[in-house]
């Protein structure tokens, strides 16, 4: 009996080391060689073409260090970051608060709110592009309209304007997630809770700060965490909207990879950049990603 | 949760603020879909209306980005589906198993969630030229299941471990092995979690621009995303074409989301909403 056993058990381990094969080989050829293969090559110089690179030892990441540019692209990720952990967060948590509770049309306000997070960021770019045309579109059209022309931009064309410029646009589709995260945490909150510090006599500023808040702590993980990833990796709406510029003041670590490795073909410069921001991102998100696991791991068993 | 209590004046107030904020989330969008049923002539003042439904930009739209969409069609659809299937073939193991032996190889595996796919890039481009696989769908589609390993593993685990045991061991009981319990039972059993799942891969897969750029380089490859950024960057944009052609490229997704509301936001969820 125990040989039994121990023969389904041995034989159910092989079915399990099977199964994660595949899987396994393939993240480390993606992930693992694909990184090490990065970070070899931001030791060297190589135009991407030719058989043979230089080995330049650290000198790609002491140009880089020196470079404004470069200093130039990392503030604006940490602007991105700061950004993207309070404003959507924010906004979408006080509109879920602002929503939440029998209020008719709901449905329709909900989607609303929500839609723009589904539109690929190439088009909410274009869109956007288009609202802020600077003569003819509707922002400028608008302000001109109510007599402000003197706040009239370039929005996409001014150097100190470009970067809140595409945050609006990407503040417009990131809300939704936010919202709906928030709205649906709020509606799993036992009514009785509420209840009950309403008897006792509890403020609805005591009630949020004391209740509401610290039962919204799974969503908020999900949403700070997911837009803390979603930070460190921004490129999409960036490239299409600004392409970095104007003269590079609204570049990130993505867009100037992509710039320095496959249109200048700098590809050892491209990799340092790669691999400044991948340890940008282990020390900040890394983190945040252990917590989760062993979070839903606990969960789980 | 309701926090308000029911003062009219509040309520009021509430209506009021909630009609305001939907309207500006709304306008981005208006202003796209009546730009595109617009003249150039009509074009030229953005709050006019259009004299008559003028569906010259969407003609045009569609020869911009139509064989875009069908690429992305293309591509999204097997990715979606085989990135699931891994994930789950993955997460299967890592939720049977004791946590002392799975816990390294899933933070192992989970650790790809915060890799920027920007540091794979230039190795992608290259490994793919190797293989034969670059400017190709099924370039793309393996890409898609790669890096989709991280969170399909993650989600299908989280689901699995909800799943209750008594399942697994009846299944024992009645003579089945761990390769037949995966498939025959656990799988099925597990559909809404694949619902959910596939509708946020899908909106990743669809969305994605920077393996796009990276991998595809001509018109019979190039999924819809690359295609409009295309005319989205041009020196001289016509704005009427490219509005039709934003709608045109949202449309599929905004079809799954609209037939698929429930698996989506429990998707978005982690697949733990109610």
């Amino acid at each position: 009996m125990k040989a039994k056993h121990q023969s389904m058990q041995a034989q159910r381990n092989r079915v399990y080391v099977l199964f994660l094969a595949g899987p396994v080989v393939l993240f480390l050829i993606a992930y693992v060689y694909s990184v090490g293969y990065t970070v070899n090559l931001s030791l060297h110089s190589w135009d991407g073409l030719s058989p043979v690179s230089k080995f330049v030892g650290f000198d790609n990441y002491i140009s880089l260090f020196k470079s404004a540019r470069f200093e130039n692209t990392v503030i604006n990720n940490l602007k991105w970051l700061v950004f993207y952990l309070l404003v959507p967060t924010t906004l979408g948590l006080s509109i879920a608060l602002l929503l939440d509770g029998k209020l008719k049309g709901e449905g329709i306000f909900k989607t609303i709110i929500f839609l723009p997070y589904i539109i690929t960021p190439v088009a909410v770019s274009a869109v956007w592009r288009w609202l802020y045309v600077p003569d003819g579109g509707l922002f400028n059209t608008l302000i001109t309209l109510v007599g402000f022309e003197d706040l009239t931009q370039n929005w996409l064309g001014d150097r100190g304007v470009v970067n809140f410029s595409v945050m609006l646009a990407a503040l417009w589709c990131a809300t939704g997630f936010s919202f709906l995260v928030f709205y649906s945490g709020l509606k799993s909150i036992p009514q009785e809770y509420i209840e009950a510090a309403r008897i006792d006599g509890a403020s609805p500023v005591s009630i949020f700060w004391n209740i509401v808040l610290p039962q919204l702590w799974p969503s908020t993980i999900l949403v700070v965490g997911l837009f803390g990833i979603d930070a460190m990796r921004i490129f999409d709406i960036v490239w299409s909207m600004s392409g970095g510029g104007p003269a590079r003041a609204s570049e990130v670590l993505a867009t100037q990879l992509y710039d320095v490795g496959f249109s200048t073909f700098r590809m050892g410069m491209a990799s340092a950049i790669g691999v400044c921001q991948l340890i940008m991102a282990a020390v900040l998100i890394l983190p945040y990603i252990m917590y989760i696991a062993r979070r839903v791991e606990d969960h789980g068993e | 949760m309701t926090m308000h209590r029911s003062v009219p004046l509040l309520r009021a107030c509430r209506y009021v603020a909630a009609i305001l904020i939907s309207l500006i989330f709304f306008v981005p969008m208006l202003v796209a879909i009546v730009s595109a049923f617009k003249t150039p002539a009509e074009l030229t003042d953005v709050l006019s209306l259009p004299a008559h439904l003028d569906t010259q930009n969407f003609t045009t739209g569609w020869q911009q980005v139509g064989r875009g969409v069908l690429n992305s069609l293309m591509i999204t659809v097997p990715a979606v589906i085989l990135s699931v299937f891994i994930g789950s073939v993955a997460a299967y193991p890592l939720s049977m198993m004791n946590a002392a032996r799975s816990r390294f190889v899933y933070f192992f595996l989970l650790s790809g969630m915060f890799v920027p796919f920007q540091i794979v890039q230039i190795p992608v481009f290259y490994i793919m030229r190797a293989v034969g696989l670059y400017n190709t769908i099924p370039g793309l589609w393996v890409v898609h299941i790669a890096y989709g390993i991280p969170i399909c593993t993650f989600f299908m685990r989280n689901f699995f471990a909800t799943v209750p045991r008594s399942l697994y061991e009846a299944a024992q009981l009645d003579g089945c092995g761990p390769a037949g319990y995966f498939f025959k039972i656990l799988l099925p059993a597990s559909m809404t979690g694949i619902a959910a799942l596939s509708i946020v891969q899908s909106r990743s897969v669809w969305n994605d621009l920077l393996f796009a750029m990276t991998l595809t380089n001509s018109g019979n490859t190039m999924p819809v995303t690359a295609a409009l950024n295309g005319f989205v960057t041009a020196i001289q944009v016509q704005y009427g074409p490219l509005m039709a052609s934003s709608i045109i490229s949202v449309i599929p997704m905004l079809l799954v989301f609209l037939l698929f509301q429930k698996a989506f936001v429990r998707g978005l969820l982690g697949g733990s909403s109610k």
